[in-house]
């Protein structure tokens, strides 16, 4: 007795048993997982469904009142199963690019195209394995001897102990051939349309991860939480407000991307790879438990059947070159040279190929990362903007530079990276011209920026000396310090030279020289020489006469201003005080250490009686 | 050496230059091609057939049209393109310069087996 159930399959009614039913269900999903990465394959499947409903038709017809267990069968064996079409579908389809691109010699390296069915991918060798397949499916990738590969691995494990990390890594991140058999689809990472809030990033993630979707949410919304709950108390060079303002764009940042780059799982066959088999810990430990369960059979009869005859046959030509050396030298050399030179030759476009990966994986790193910072920092930086440029095209000049010369990359490389490791096709050309474009844009502003500051800072201003009276120049000894616990003292992790602090208003730029020279006379003198830039020379000296610079006196301590005061109207010109300290013969200076020798004081000339 | 292995790696080579001829003779339809090709004792399944053709489509070698059937769904009928007919004498000309030099190498011998199989590196 068997339960029967109507079906609607490619738009007949069909009257077919449950458990039927299931099979062909299987069967249709099977045929969904192995075609799942064709173009083309809803059209694919389509076809043998209509295919299959006409059969469907044609037994119906023949006076039976169902479609049985057998009728599916039957159908199901003269259409094929995945497993029947398996390699036959690889090898059809490289042979079908293979003679699209030209009329080939047709006896020409049909292994290779066997070999290299399918965009190549880097998979762990199920059949020639010895312990996970990493070194195998190595050798196949880049088209040499597994034996080669093996034998870096082991210099690499037993010589230096690195090796295995790498090992360890590929072996978990590697697919391996099997998984492209049917049923074990691997996962893929969806945008999932059922369940989403903005663009369903969120509860893609959660499915690849098999989360719960509130997890990838709050990783989400985290840095806004802490932004707003900070607001208002927030100090400009706070470490945590750091965090938050570069974390909060972060986010949006990371979330535009992925949507992006990854694909909304529309179609059922995307989402049963998107909920596809579970990538946790438990099934990589399952995995690598059957490997290695076969690890010691496989590898002693691999060093039975490879290594020992290989090592015999090595003694035994070894011997006999040995031997008959004296004959044979010749001959026997060329040969042996010959097969060295091809392992060697292997070994080194294998290394080639390696550093050269290597290379340019390190210059795309190391591009993001900077221009990461860059905008980072310049982000940072924003509010120092008003102390330098002038407002109109200065400021739409600076955000086209930080948004599209510095930002865009980032967004554009990244997205490049993420595209190619989900590989993901169609509308690259589009995206990548977009990128450029907004680039060039970002480049046009940079340029206009640098000459637009190029010009501000043009000219420089007539230097004129003033004389700063001192109560008692002729003191022995003078000191000169800053102000210990002066308004704009702090000292910050992050500091930018030259501005030291902020204001609303004003920022303090440290920005001043002293210069000790011997004076004439048996007095101090002390003058100073204030600098600044601007588009004219005017325009110059008038950001230069707007310096106020103090210099106080106590008996013979002499206080300097920490630094220079800036308004957001007179802008920051490099504006510079030289101080010079005339020491009479046989009179001492001290310089206090909070003035720093570093890099603020530069000393001229100093008499040797001075002491400090 | 697996001989099943190189009988079939030796028939795929020619499944789809033989689809492709019969197509050009005229419109057909799948089953059609899998009647044909097993009269010529050439199995295939159609399940390996349908992604073939679709592939072939999308390749703009072939292409195709609706046809009411009787009391069951439309059918898809394929037909080649002008595309299709250049890339089909391609490979004839390749088959037969294959077939020439196959025989010629292996009458001496009177032995057609394996040799022919290209793959050996």
């Amino acid at each position: 007795m068997k339960k029967v159930i109507n079906i609607n399959f490619q738009g007949r009614i069909i009257p077919i048993e449950e458990s039927a039913y299931d099979i062909l269900r299987q069967y249709v999903d099977s045929l969904r997982k192995f075609f799942a990465n064709e173009e083309g394959s809803d059209e694919i499947i389509n076809d043998i469904e209509g295919r299959i409903a006409e059969l469907f038709g044609e037994t119906l017809k023949k006076g039976v009142t169902c479609i049985t267990d057998d009728d599916v069968t039957r159908i199901i064996d003269s259409m094929g199963r995945p497993e029947d079409f398996d390699d036959d579908e690889a090898r059809l389809k490289s042979q079908l690019g293979n003679e699209q691109k030209g009329p080939e010699p047709a006896t020409a390296d049909t292994s290779a195209a066997y070999a290299s069915a399918e965009p190549r991918r880097l998979y762990r060798d199920e059949n020639h394995k010895v312990l996970g397949g990493v070194c195998s499916g190595l050798a196949n990738y880049f088209g040499i001897d597994p034996v080669i590969v093996r034998v870096l691995f082991l210099v690499g494990f037993f010589g230096f102990g690195i090796a295995f990390i790498p090992y360890i890594i590929l072996w978990i991140a590697v697919p391996s051939t099997a998984s492209t058999a049917i049923g074990s689809q691997r996962k893929r990472l969806f945008r999932d349309p059922d369940d989403k809030i903005i663009a369903g990033v969120c509860s893609g993630l959660a499915q690849y991860f098999g989360l719960n979707v509130w997890i990838p949410r709050l990783f989400f919304l985290i840095p806004f939480f802490t932004f707003i709950f900070r607001i208002g108390r927030w100090n400009i060079w706070d470490f945590n407000h750091f965090l938050s303002v570069s974390f909060s764009p972060g986010a949006i940042f990371v979330y535009t991307i992925m949507w992006m780059v990854l694909p909304e799982a529309r179609s059922t066959a995307d989402k049963l790879q998107m909920k596809g088999e579970k990538v946790d810990l438990n099934n990589i430990k399952n995995t690598i438990q059957g490997d290695m369960e076969g690890f010691k059979e496989r590898a002693q009869q691999y060093f039975e059947t490879e290594v020992k005859p290989k090592a015999e046959q090595f003694g035994q030509e070894f011997s006999s070159t040995v031997r008959q050396r004296g004959r044979q030298f010749s001959t026997e050399a060329t040969s042996v040279a010959r097969r060295g030179g091809r392992g060697l030759g292997d070994i080194i476009a294998l290394f080639a190929r390696i550093f050269a990966y290597f290379i340019l994986g390190c210059v795309l790193f190391g591009l993001v990362a900077g221009l990461f910072a860059l905008g980072v920092l310049f982000t940072g930086l924003l509010p120092a903007k008003e102390f330098i440029l002038n407002n109109g095209w200065e400021n739409i000049f600076a955000w086209g530079t930080l948004l599209l010369f510095i930002w865009v990359p980032v967004v554009g490389i990244v997205t490049l990276v993420i595209r190619r490791i989900a590989r993901m096709r169609g509308n690259s050309r589009l995206i990548r011209s977009t990128f450029l474009a907004l680039w060039l844009l970002g480049l046009l502003s940079f340029i206009g920026l640098l000459a637009s500051l190029r010009n501000d800072f043009r000219y420089v201003n007539h230097h004129d000396e003033q004389n700063i009276t001192l109560a008692n120049p002729k003191v022995n000894k003078l000191e000169l310090r800053l102000p210990s616990d002066g308004r704009y003292y702090g000292s910050h992790w992050f500091k930018i030279e030259p501005f030291t602090s902020f204001d609303d208003d004003t920022v303090f730029v440290q920005n001043m020289s002293v210069r000790v020279v011997k004076a004439i006379g048996d007095s101090f003198v002390l003058t100073v020489v204030k600098t600044a830039y601007g588009r004219t020379r005017k325009e110059a000296d008038d950001q230069a006469s707007r310096i106020s610079y103090n210099v106080s006196q106590q008996d013979s301590v002499l206080l300097l201003d920490k630094g220079i005061a800036i308004t957001a109207n007179e802008k920051f010109r490099n504006q510079h005080i030289l101080l010079t300290i005339a020491v009479p013969v046989g009179k001492h200076i001290k310089i206090h250490e909070n003035i720093g020798w570093d890099h603020d004081i530069h000393v001229g000339f100093f008499d040797g009686d001075a002491d400090w | 050496m697996d001989i099943q292995n190189t009988q079939s790696q030796m028939r795929k080579g020619v499944l789809e230059f033989c689809i492709l001829s019969i197509i050009r003779q005229g419109e057909v339809y799948p089953s059609d091609i899998v009647e044909k090709m097993k009269q010529a004792n050439l199995y295939i399944l159609e399940g390996t057939l349908y992604p073939l053709l679709t592939r072939l489509k999308n390749a703009e070698l072939l292409t195709y049209r609706w046809v009411e059937s009787s009391g069951g769904p439309p059918r898809k009928y394929f037909v080649m393109t002008e595309k299709g007919l250049a890339f089909y004498s391609e490979l004839e000309h390749t088959w037969k310069e294959l077939a020439d030099a196959v025989h010629a190498l292996t009458q001496p011998a009177d032995q057609a087996q394996q040799d022919t199989n290209p793959n050996q590196l």
